[in-house]
């Protein structure tokens, strides 16, 4: 698993030329601004215009009426007075930040686990846990939701079946998705079951980048294998666990997709989370304004529980330019 | 040193993980070759003894599966293709020139890159709504190129720096022009770079669901896994038909996915900082 490496005693330009006549040396300037032309148009057009937008809306009153007949009315806060003093917004918030908290602890846990099983597994058994890794990771979540649909189903779903067939004959036909808890669990597992191979990945690979002879050295020194976990996996894993708990809050947070196709964050409403507010407000309910707000609200939430770490990942990209 | 008794646990434990992981996908595989009698059955039938096609076959047959295939392989390829041009273009300069505006503009792509898109869909839907292109293919995938652009600059980038650049320059000592250096040197070697990157790309909008939902009113327009979302109607309770729908969907993520694995968990982590 060799990353693209970079050397770093190479210059990061061709070696300065001899001078060449004017006009040929504006066309050379020229060349990688056009070249990022494209690449620039499309960012800012389809990214950061939207961006923009959707900051200017929620601002506005923009319902089907006012889209209709191509009214502008700003509004000022009024749209965040909505949302905010709506004991709804505080609850769905609360229930998108537990179950986000929940998702992250719980697959960073197990991928942590996965990833030191497979270091001291062997290489046939490795092999097979990797595949199955790889092949739960690669399956569209679409495809996945509907198993999972199948898997949980009230009266043939294999997972009743299996219960039943263990001696709990109370889950003969039990419905998982009759409580918001219970629903929000099966989603959980859901998540889990796509995103902890990526996590394990990453971290077996950070286990392997600790050198052997470290290893080597720490068992001569006569360290316990938790001296030995802590002194050289330990610092190998440290900012990997911090890069994938960084992205998992970040992922798990906007999940929609899961939550959506399994019961539209149902039953009653019991499992809506932000993003599914977001839908439901902007088209299920044509109120572009108020979601926007809610969009707002979701993006400063984000920001401020992933501030630190984004000052970080930009000072650390910035050494390296 | 391990003991016996302990390599034997260990290789349990991860037996037994191993077939979690896996069981998912067998049992959308078994229950499609299943016989569309015997799936709605009490009977407790984790292992199958027939199989049969069938389900692939209704399917395949259900009226709009090859439209919305279609739509998806449009959607998704063309998304890639155009990403992977302009993410090379890009990439090329961020790597090997030097000029003013660079290091903010690889700022705007990393950014670009963690930015939670998915809250973007309301001015999106209004922006597309304007320009009339709602219920048509070309805005999805104009999205999702948009989505896939800023990964595929970031990961080409690296892949260009990690080309030595004394072949180029030798190239160079050789008589090749900048174009020439790029057709010749450059690009054949970056031919492993250029598949990770797109495949990257072909999962993530072959997967997109919220933005398909979103722009794609019209029922005839839509991607299959809107589509398959919505089987209840499709299908009813048809399960044989919609895992084998769902098998069909998942082929190419899968086949895609595992040529590339390991280059996108690489891929991914050579950005990790110390905190």
């Amino acid at each position: 698993m060799s990353a693209p490496t970079v050397n770093p005693l190479l210059p990061a330009e061709a070696p300065p030329r001899a001078a060449r006549p004017q006009r040929r040396f504006t066309a050379q300037r020229a060349t990688p601004y056009l070249m990022l032309a494209p690449a620039v148009v499309i960012l800012v057009a389809l990214l950061g215009w939207p961006a923009l937008q959707v900051l200017g809306i929620s601002f506005r009153r923009l319902d089907l009426g006012e889209l209709i007949r191509g009214e502008i009315v700003w509004v000022g806060f009024d749209n965040y007075r909505e949302v905010l003093s709506d004991p709804e917004f505080w609850i769905i918030g609360l229930r998108t930040v537990l179950f986000t908290g929940a998702c992250v602890v719980a697959t960073i846990g197990l991928g942590l686990g996965i990833a030191v099983l497979m270091r001291h597994l062997d290489a046939p058994v490795r092999v097979a846990l990797q595949i199955a890794l790889v092949l739960a990771w690669a399956t569209p979540i679409i495809a996945t939701t509907t198993v999972f649909q199948w898997i949980f189903d009230q009266q043939y779903g294999i997972l009743n079946k299996t219960l039943v067939a263990l001696g709990f004959d109370g889950f003969a036909g039990y419905s998982w998705f009759t409580s918001g808890v219970s629903t929000l669990s099966v989603i959980g597992l859901l998540i889990l079951w796509q995103a902890v191979p990526f996590i394990a990945f990453t971290l077996y690979a950070g286990l392997l980048g600790a050198s052997k002879d470290l290893y080597e050295a720490a068992s001569i020194d006569g360290a316990t294998p938790l001296q030995a976990f802590r002194a050289v996996s330990w610092p190998a894993l440290r900012p990997l666990l911090t890069m994938v708990t960084f992205l998992s809050v970040l992922w798990d947070f906007k999940v929609f997709t899961q939550i959506w196709a399994l019961k539209q964050g149902g039953p009653d409403g019991e499992s809506t989370t932000l993003p599914v507010l977001l839908y439901l407000k902007g088209i299920s309910g044509s109120h572009f304004g108020v979601a926007s707000a809610v969009a707002v609200l979701m993006l400063l939430i984000l920001v401020g529980v992933t501030w630190r770490y984004m000052r970080l990942l930009v000072r650390s990209q910035e050494t390296e330019l | 040193m391990k003991t016996r008794s302990q390599r034997m646990a260990l290789s349990a434990t991860g037996i037994f993980v191993a077939l979690l992981f896996f069981f998912p996908t067998y049992w959308m595989l078994t229950t499609a070759l299943k016989k569309p009698g015997d799936i709605l059955s009490t009977e407790y039938d984790l292992i199958p003894f027939s199989a049969t096609l069938d389900n692939f076959t209704t399917a395949i047959t259900k009226p709009g599966f090859t439209t919305f295939l279609t739509n998806s392989l449009i959607v998704t390829l063309g998304a890639v293709a155009c990403a992977l041009v302009a993410g090379l273009l890009a990439a090329v300069p961020l790597a090997r020139m030097r000029f003013s505006g660079r290091r903010g503009f690889v700022l705007l792509v990393l950014v670009a890159q963690l930015a939670p898109l998915e809250a973007l869909f309301v001015p999106m839907y209004l922006i597309m709504r304007d320009a009339n292109l709602l219920d048509t293919l070309p805005s999805l995938l104009l999205v999702y190129m948009a989505f896939t652009l800023p990964f595929t600059i970031w990961t080409l980038r690296g892949f260009v720096k990690g080309i030595p650049i004394e072949l180029e320059e030798a190239a160079m000592v050789d008589g090749c022009g900048r174009w020439g250096v790029f057709r010749r040197v450059t690009l054949p070697l970056l031919g492993p770079g250029l598949v990770a990157t797109s495949v990257f790309g072909f999962v993530t909008a072959w997967n997109e669901f919220l933005y398909a939902l979103v722009f794609m009113r019209d029922q005839s327009k839509q991607t299959l896994p809107v589509w398959l979302s919505s089987f209840r109607t499709a299908f009813g309770t048809d399960w044989g038909g919609i895992m084998a729908a769902s098998v069909i969907y998942a082929l190419p993520a899968l086949v895609f996915f595992m040529l590339v694995q390991r280059k996108l968990v690489a891929g991914t982590t050579a950005g990790a900082v110390k905190g």
